[in-house]
């Protein structure tokens, strides 16, 4: 039933001082878009929840872990312009989240959050984007990917890395959904019901773009993409594991 | 047996007498602080353009005895100076009470090890940086108008546990940008927090005998936000100055001696050992209506 | 390790026959796949220096610090999972401000140390939590002079009954670092994570116990034990994180600090000319490593 004695719980290091469980739920982040349902009842997941005013995350895993997060990330957010009178850092709560993780990762009784998230927005320090995983770590990117087969839209994010520092609000959301383009598989595409875009920025509100909002972006970013197609598309396919 | 349900358990009356409810709880309610023991006197306050003046006098009095001298404003960070009347243990308290928060504020301040702050400057003798009151870490995170809200939340909190601390507070200083214009410059900021958790803001404050003798004159000298702008700072300094001679004069609970403060975008300025100068009683001489004179 | 699989390493706080417990000991491997983390105690200051492996390309470049300050004066730099650093840290904060709060004082390096060895030993007594799987330095400048207690009024007998001892030293600098056991030790100069083995030995070789290097000596040595330490995992990028704290007249003030950028980047410029002079001198060393 198991594939090893060492990987029942979040207490136990195996031989070689890893902790199965919690790479487990790391693979719950991985089954991503799976939680995504497209059947024509129900409406996609959304994916996208702003948190504050000033910014928002986005989830690949389990969409209900995601809420007891965002709810502690918006409790903890209300609390900071309550009694300081000022925004909460986006390393402040993103660092919060990560310290609880990590306490689902050390006692017996607990399991790890099977989620990932993309904490953007703007603070007092400018622009940021941190990366929360379920083991508890957290880091601050320059542009990221998580969920199903992302490997392929980090690959387009590395590729175009230098241009982000310089490039308008316009020109980071066509990455963004090019990145996200990549990510699909073969038969599908973008359209505006199963993409959500959230921007946050100096001046400017976190704010969810959904539906028809997103027309405008879809058609011109995959005109463009017609036009200038990837040549090396096909040799990063190998890349995804 | 007793079939009321509020008699189950209890010793029956019949055989050992009612109950005596003494027993069961103290007969005088739980107190806290009734009223402060070592108090300082007024804080006063003014913004004018481009900063704000604070000023209070080092007396420490318990009753209408002359105690000791105390550090009446304190400096919270480059952003922030604090002014405190009223019970002085308790701004002892509430002094430790912030240096716990300035070093949490240092931690995240920078993401790791504290990032310095802007300005790193500051001549701090090697004693006051042991004392570490000097919260430089904090520069980042906490202006005045950030500092003044948590205290507001604090002093409302205890004056809700029934247990207040007994300080009328004066938080002057510099504000943080809004959120939507990140890059304006530091506007002046100066508000009051008292006991009850009540806060507001003018411009200009004054706690304790203050609020009556110094009050009406920096009213005078800056009626509303519009006159702030047009005072600058030793206009500002001079009314203060004034202000803490009218106090000495009249205030039987002050001292010719104390702190000023001024808070500009360069930074905080406090001298802790000003004087009263140029002082003249001949006014003395014009008061009728008390104590033992006759005509 | 004849007796995984004998089934006595599979719970915590269980011992085996030959008296070992194996979560404890598997927690140390997690610390052994971590960056190299270093310590290093000056004669008037504490270097701490990391091996931060870049494992993105799309990581914030000198964002994501990873050695922390406790109080004020004092950090801590930890090898092994990183968010287990995270909770020892926070742990350690928390007992600073225990101790000031009790003591209106800031808490020695020794006594942390001590707090925070007990705190983690404590992780390894119940089958209900797991070890920390991180390796931790603590390194500490305790204040040289006297730190008055706030409010108080006059300083007390100046020797004697109730006072100071004569001619007795106060603070200095403090090096302590503390393993998945809870076993700590102080230490003149301290190793932990995957090249600790090479790291350790260029460490011997300062000869730090005669207390001659000096603060900037021990910065340079830090970022060139780094380099050295990250020789065995060359093709792998890295970027080096350095804090240090000093005496009151130093350069950090007492306070625990990063070093400033300018300051590093000479010791790293060092630190990448002194290796490649290895290269040219002996060769064979180097092979060596690599066989291992």
């Amino acid at each position: 039933m198991f594939r090893n004695n060492y990987d029942n719980d979040s207490v136990t290091f195996s031989p070689q001082g890893r902790i199965f469980q919690v790479e487990y739920a790391q693979e719950a982040v991985k089954q991503g878009s799976v939680v995504r349902n497209a059947e024509e009842l129900s409406s996609y997941q959304k994916k996208i929840i702003p948190i504050d005013s000033h910014y928002g995350v986005a989830l690949a895993g389990l969409a209900s872990d995601a809420r007891v997060l965002s709810n502690f990330m918006k409790q903890q957010s209300l609390a900071s312009r309550l009694t300081y009178d000022r925004p909460i850092l986006l390393s402040e709560i993103t660092h919060r989240i990560g310290d609880r993780a990590q306490t689902n990762t050390q006692h017996y009784g607990k399991r790890p959050y099977g989620v990932g998230l993309l904490i953007a927005g703007v603070d007092a320090k400018g622009p940021h984007l941190f990366e929360f995983q379920p083991s508890g770590v957290t880091q601050e990117m320059v542009a990221c990917g998580i969920g199903a087969r992302s490997q392929m839209a980090r690959t387009y994010l590395e590729r175009n890395l230098e241009q982000f520092a310089e490039a308008s609000r316009e020109e980071l959301v066509k990455h963004a959904l090019r990145a996200l383009k990549e990510s699909l598989s073969q038969d599908k595409e973008l359209t505006v019901d199963n993409t959500s875009v959230g921007v946050g920025g100096v001046k400017e509100d976190f704010k969810l773009y959904e539906g028809q909002e997103l027309s405008g972006w879809l058609e011109t970013t995959f005109e463009n993409m017609n036009t200038a197609p990837e040549p090396e598309a096909g040799e990063s396919m190998e890349v995804d594991s | 047996m007793n079939h009321l349900p509020q008699a189950w358990g209890r010793p029956r009356d019949d055989i050992y007498g009612a109950y005596n409810h003494a027993h069961l709880a103290p007969s005088h309610p739980t107190t806290h602080t009734q009223s402060p023991i070592v108090t300082g006197t007024s804080v006063i306050a003014l913004k004018f353009r481009g900063g704000v003046v604070i000023a209070a006098d080092n007396l420490a009095s318990y009753g209408s005895l002359a105690l000791h001298r105390r550090e009446a404003a304190e400096k919270f960070n480059d952003k922030a100076v604090l002014g405190f009347g009223g019970d002085v243990s308790d701004m002892q308290y509430l002094d430790r009470y912030l240096n716990a928060l300035a070093i949490r504020e240092n931690y995240s301040s920078g993401s790791g090890a504290g990032e310095k702050a802007s300005s790193t400057s500051t001549d701090a003798s090697e004693e006051e940086r042991a004392e570490s009151l000097d919260n430089e870490g904090a520069g980042t995170g906490m202006a005045a108008n950030n500092l003044h809200k948590y205290l507001q939340k604090l002093l409302y909190r205890r004056r809700s546990d029934f247990n207040p601390l007994w300080n009328h507070i004066l938080i002057a200083g510099l504000s943080s940008p809004p959120p939507n214009a990140p890059d304006a410059s530091p506007q002046p900021f100066l508000k009051s927090v008292d006991l009850l958790g009540t806060a507001f803001g003018a411009p200009s404050l004054a706690t304790g005998f203050g609020a009556h003798l110094a009050q009406p004159i920096l009213r005078r000298v800056v009626p509303d936000e519009e006159a702030v702008k047009k005072i600058d700072e030793a206009t500002a300094v001079e009314a203060i100055r004034e202000c803490m001679k009218v106090l000495w004069y009249r205030d039987a609970r002050s001292l010719d001696r104390y702190s000023l403060a001024v808070v500009t975008k360069e930074g905080v300025r406090l001298s802790e050992d000003e004087r009263v100068e140029g002082q003249s009683w001949e006014f003395a001489e014009g008061i009728r209506g008390y104590g033992t004179q006759v005509v | 390790m004849t007796s995984i699989g004998t089934g006595y390493d599979l719970s915590n706080s269980v011992f085996s026959p030959d008296g070992r417990n194996f979560q404890v000991e598997y927690a140390m491997k997690a610390v052994e796949n971590g960056g190299t983390a270093i310590g290093i105690r000056c004669k008037d200051g504490v270097v701490l220096a990391l091996e931060k492996l870049v494992t993105s390309k799309l990581l914030k470049p000198g964002a994501n610090k990873r050695i922390s300050t406790v109080d004020r004066n004092m950090g801590v730099v930890s090898a092994g999972l990183t968010p287990d650093g995270r909770h020892f840290v926070s742990r350690a904060r928390d007992e600073a401000a225990q101790w000031r709060s009790l003591y209106k004082a800031p808490i020695p390096t020794a006594a942390l140390a001590n707090r925070m060895g007990s705190y983690v030993q404590a992780y390894t007594l119940y089958s209900s939590v797991r070890p920390f799987g991180v390796t931790a330095i603590i390194g500490g400048w305790d204040s040289e002079v006297e730190v008055p207690v706030d409010g108080q009024v006059g300083a007390g007998p100046a020797v004697g009954a109730g006072g100071k001892k004569e001619g007795e030293k106060h603070g200095g600098p403090y090096l302590y670092m503390i393993e998945p056991s809870g076993l700590y030790w102080g230490y003149y100069g301290a190793a932990t994570g995957k090249g600790r083995q090479a790291a350790k030995s260029e460490l011997e070789k300062l000869d730090l116990a005669a207390g001659n290097l000096t603060l900037e000596e021990g910065v340079k040595e830090a970022a060139r034990i780094i380099y050295v330490a990250h020789e065995d995992s060359k093709d792998k990028e890295f970027e080096l994180e350095m804090t240090w704290v000093s005496s009151l007249s130093g350069p950090t003030k007492g306070r625990h600090e990063e070093v400033p950028q300018k300051l590093r980047e000479e010791a790293e410029r060092l630190a990448k000319k002194s290796l490649e002079g290895d290269d040219d001198e002996d060769d064979k060393p180097e092979g060596e490593k690599m066989e291992e």
